[in-house]
């Protein structure tokens, strides 16, 4: 085995798995809070990095990347405001008896209207926005300097979450809808002003994700469809509704990834998350950091 | 009121009944009625995740041929050509059902515009079931042509002799140790099967290492690590659509290109996205191609490429070429059977010469996959400056065409 390769591969996955993690970290999020799956995720990247791809291309210029990130999640936690608001806050409102049913058709409809607007908008066609940033080496692994941006983006933004979350208000109140929403509601607090809240941020941090990996991954109307499928398979691995979870769901991921590369070849490196993500629902359907349903 | 109701109605019931007899008159003198137009269908990917810049340039062509044959006063006697035109979207589910709503409910007399095999190979079983001609514009996977349907016809190149040319180059290079990255479609995998057995016996000596990557994949960094470690003297690129893009990038990220050469598997460089999708990162990228701005060609090429200049500004590319030239073979063999009829145009597209974009077109029922198939030339060119303008690059191979040299990158 070439000692070498080995950490290159390792590297990468860790790099790799660590930015997908934020997307994990946005579908956790709202189900956390919700209590429903948004199958719409990574149109929601893919939102991202076309706004990315727009306002640096024709507003802010390639030097000005960094100011696009937060006004590309900005728009984006706004739609994701109005989405709520609009489409699936009926559903915690009026009594309806298949509430996951509904969220389900009503995401997957958003994940094709989404897509196919794009189509419409921007045509079929690849775009690329200009490199964040020159190659850099990573220890022993050759890096895109916009997959190092995104690396150090994801981190800053995994950061200011966990303190938002921690040290203010609605943090708190957040927190206290995810752990008991009828609780929350006794203490004073509008639970469906926090499930807009959540959505928007949830979708928010799809689309930060989709923006920093615009220039790497290119931007076309199906670009976010690999991140939704590994931000799942990551969640379920970490634990559904677990926010630790979902970030370590997304370095193991990314490890067990470079592992198999290593050790049995590259070319199936998306079948070994797989394996774990069976293993784990056999031996641990809850996921690592996932807890089991109380029920009185 | 009641008494003057019952003749308002009678009334007003007498007016529409001469209106419509009126409309219908009218319409049944147009010569539009009297000559019910002769369909052929597009199907072609238009979305993702098929490769959906060729499907454009296909319509393109297939549009400027339609226009071309009703301004010569369509077929059988004065029948326009319209065109159906299908997404397909690369995928054969959607190249199935297109084909199906073509034959059914849009009766078209043929179908042009394959690009995908994988797609082809679902659309060929039912043009085969429904009797209606099917045209491969670029899809090139052997077993398109060597399963000998009646209704399937080519005027692409085929991947054994796409990977006959490489081999060569790779002979007349020296390169000994070649990497291949191919997606997990009939194309790729039909790549690396034909690859294996051509290149042993073409350029002996060589070692060869084949990568299969899932289609959908956007993160090709394991797969090219790998192939960085194994010091190849050439990738060869086999991605279609957006892998082509993120191949290049990556690899040129981790620092595999351009100081090993890269050889891309078909002409998606010669588009204009080409650049602002991988900007410097493609310079001195080697890619095949089946036309290239200095070819003489014969009238209808030549007129075309004319009218696509004027129209376009910007240099014709292949696939619009061959979706011209099938709209206007299949006219001729829709004029020369006196039917538009699939049945009736087989016959004729066997027993006729056709012009073609780039010579006379013939069908024969040959040997293996040279069955109802017509190849375009192939060749090997390279960029060898960033932004260069496709009618600027120098083709490399063949020796007998060659009009530059092959440029390795400076260490």
């Amino acid at each position: 085995m070439d000692l070498t390769l080995a950490s290159q591969y390792v590297l990468a996955g860790v790099v790799i798995g660590v930015i997908y993690s934020l997307m994990a970290l946005g579908i956790t999020f709202i189900y956390g809070i919700m209590k429903m799956i948004n199958w719409a995720m990574g149109e929601f990247f893919m939102i991202g990095s076309y706004v990315q791809y727009a306002l640096i291309t024709a507003v802010l210029g390639p030097s000005r990347w960094w100011l696009a990130l937060p006004v590309a999640m900005g728009s984006v936690f706004l739609l994701g405001l109005a989405v709520q608001r609009l489409l699936l806050r009926p559903m915690y409102v009026g009594g309806i008896e298949r509430r996951d049913e509904y969220a389900t058709i009503v995401t997957i409809a958003l994940m094709i209207f989404f897509r196919n607007l794009a189509i419409v908008l921007g045509g079929p066609n690849q775009y690329a926005p200009p490199d964040y940033a020159r190659p850099v080496t990573l220890g022993t692994l050759p890096l895109s300097g916009n997959r190092f941006v995104a690396l150090v983006g994801t981190v800053v933004l995994l950061a200011l979450f966990f303190l938002a979350i921690k040290e203010t208000w609605i943090g708190r109140a957040l927190r206290g809808a995810a752990q008991n929403r009828v609780g929350i509601q006794t203490a004073g607090v509008d639970v469906l002003r926090l499930d807009m809240v959540a959505f928007g941020v949830g979708v928010a941090l799809a689309a930060g994700a989709g923006a920093l990996l615009a220039p790497d991954f290119l931007v076309y109307p199906e670009n976010g469809s690999i991140s939704t499928f590994k931000g799942f398979e990551i969640i379920v691995i970490g634990g559904l509704g677990s926010i630790m979870g979902s970030i370590v769901g997304g370095v193991l991921l990314g490890v067990i990834e470079a592992l198999g590369s290593v050790f049995i070849s590259a070319a199936y490196k998306d079948l070994y998350g797989f394996v774990l993500l069976i293993a784990l629902l056999v031996f641990r359907p809850t996921g690592l950091f996932g807890e089991r349903e109380r029920t009185a | 009121m009641k008494k003057s109701l019952v003749p308002r109605l009678l009334l007003v019931l007498a007016a529409l009944a001469a209106a419509a007899s009126a409309a219908l008159v009218t319409t049944m003198a147009t010569p539009a009625f009297a000559q019910k137009a002769v369909k052929i269908g597009v199907l072609t990917p238009l979305s993702p995740p098929g490769d959906a810049g060729a499907g454009q340039f296909i319509v393109r062509g297939a549009k400027m041929g339609a226009e071309d044959v009703n301004a010569r006063g369509g077929v059988l006697g004065g029948r326009k050509i319209e065109l159906v035109i299908e997404d397909d979207s690369g995928t054969p589910e959607k190249g199935a059902a297109g084909l199906r709503k073509l034959a059914t409910q849009d009766q078209v007399s043929a179908v042009i515009g394959q690009f995908h095999s994988s797609v082809m190979a679902a659309a060929q079983v039912l043009a085969e079931q429904f009797q209606v001609p099917v045209f491969a514009t670029q899809a090139s996977a052997r077993g398109i042509t060597e399963k000998h349907l009646n209704y399937t016809f080519r005027t692409h190149v085929i991947d054994p002799d796409r990977c006959q040319l490489w081999s060569r180059w790779i002979k007349e290079r020296g390169f000994k140790r070649i990497a291949l990255v191919a997606e997990n479609t009939d194309y790729g995998v039909g790549m690396v099967e034909e690859t294996k057995k051509i290149l042993p016996t073409v350029a002996p000596g060589t070692e060869l290492k084949t990568i299969i990557f899932d289609r959908a994949v956007v993160d090709l960094t394991p797969q090219l690590l790998e192939v960085k470690n194994w010091k190849p003297d050439l990738v060869i690129n086999g991605g279609v659509g957006t892998p082509v893009y993120l191949m290049i990038k990556q690899a040129f990220d981790i620092g595999l290109i351009p100081a090993v050469p890269m050889l891309v598997s078909y002409d998606a460089p010669v588009r204009p996205e080409f650049w602002k999708n991988v900007g410097d990162k493609g310079n001195l990228v080697s890619f095949i191609v089946y036309y290239h701005p200095t070819m003489k060609l014969p009238a209808r090429g030549e007129a075309f490429r004319k009218k696509y200049q004027e129209q376009f500004k910007e240099e014709p590319v292949y696939g619009a070429f061959n979706g011209y030239a099938q709209v206007e073979l299949l006219a001729d063999a829709i004029n020369a059977a006196k039917s538009d009829k699939g049945e009736d145009i087989v016959k004729a597209l066997l027993a006729n010469k056709f012009d073609g974009w780039n010579g006379t077109i013939t069908f024969t029922r040959g040997e293996g996959p040279y069955w109802q198939q017509w190849s375009p030339p192939m060749l090997i060119v390279q960029y060898t400056k960033p932004e260069m303008a496709f009618s600027d690059v120098k083709i490399v191979f063949p020796p007998e065409l060659k009009t530059g040299d092959w440029v390795p990158a400076k260490h």
